[in-house]
């Protein structure tokens, strides 16, 4: 990825902790929706699938496409979040 | 394959690890997501047997071209075809992929479709549309007289076309003519 947006930059600036699904880059209120109505309700439920997924681009890319439906762009914005938080922090 | 759904937790890892498939635990969050990519690879698995008849098929679309005629056959079994050493230098301009639309020998095999060496249909329709020189259904044997009438004949009319040429060429050397292009 060139740039990453702000979104990214914020959230793997800090540990989540309780922050909302709507948090992750890549994920805006329609997709959140979806994914908390599924039981995704917070950021790090979605990072628990990720690291179940064993952090798997692809895996993670359809999981993330069956959930809510998110797009390739959506789809590599939320992996790549998600990838560089746990770098970070994990 | 029975349902997928009724099937342990581990079962499912052991078929995801059949297919190769990069997998992490099975638990509730993740196993429809492998039954997904289970039931896939099973279909794209029963895909790859019919497919094994299109390679007969092609070998068979190999032979019939061998013979064939200059119209614009090469589209369809080019590869293959393209390592036949063939003796016919008319031959060999078609089989090139690309300038394939070069020769003009007699002026009848005007080759126009380019992309056509795709699909064995489109070259069998093609095929049918070409009526001149349809010479080549017999057998594949045909590695020097593939062209049977064309060569000769497009060299007969070159021929023709070159003594008419000096004909009207050696006619032209007289003052007339000179007088004509003169003053120019």
């Amino acid at each position: 990825m060139s740039s990453t947006s702000q979104k990214h930059k914020e959230f793997v600036a800090e540990p989540m902790g309780e922050k909302a699904v709507n948090a992750l880059a890549g994920i805006g209120e329609v997709l959140g929706k979806r994914l908390e109505d599924k039981g995704f309700d917070k950021a790090y439920v979605v990072l628990g699938q990720f690291l179940v997924l064993k952090k798997d681009e692809e895996l993670f890319r359809d999981w993330l496409k069956d959930t809510c439906g998110a797009n390739i762009k959506q789809q590599g914005d939320c992996y790549g979040c998600l990838r560089e938080w746990c770098d970070a922090f994990l | 394959m029975s349902s997928l759904g009724d099937k342990t937790a581990q079962h499912i890892s052991a078929l995801l690890d059949e297919y190769g498939i990069k997998h992490g635990p099975v638990v509730d969050s993740t196993r429809s997501l492998y039954e997904k990519k289970l039931k896939e690879a099973m279909a794209k698995e029963k895909k790859f047997q019919p497919s094994s008849d299109k390679t007969y098929y092609r070998e068979e679309e190999n032979v019939t071209y061998v013979y064939t005629t200059p119209v614009r056959n090469e589209g369809s079994s080019d590869r293959t075809t393209y390592m036949r050493p063939r003796p016919e230098w008319s031959e060999r301009e078609y089989d090139h992929k690309t300038s394939y639309s070069r020769p003009n020998y007699g002026g009848w095999e005007t080759v126009d479709e380019p992309q056509m060496y795709d699909s064995p249909s489109t070259y069998r329709s093609s095929y049918l549309q070409s009526t001149p020189l349809r010479g080549g259904q017999d057998a594949p044997k045909a590695e020097k007289s593939s062209r049977l009438v064309p060569l000769w004949v497009q060299l007969v009319v070159f021929l023709v076309l070159a003594v008419f040429l000096y004909f009207v060429f050696s006619n032209m050397e007289t003052n007339e003519f000179l007088k004509e292009i003169g003053p120019q």
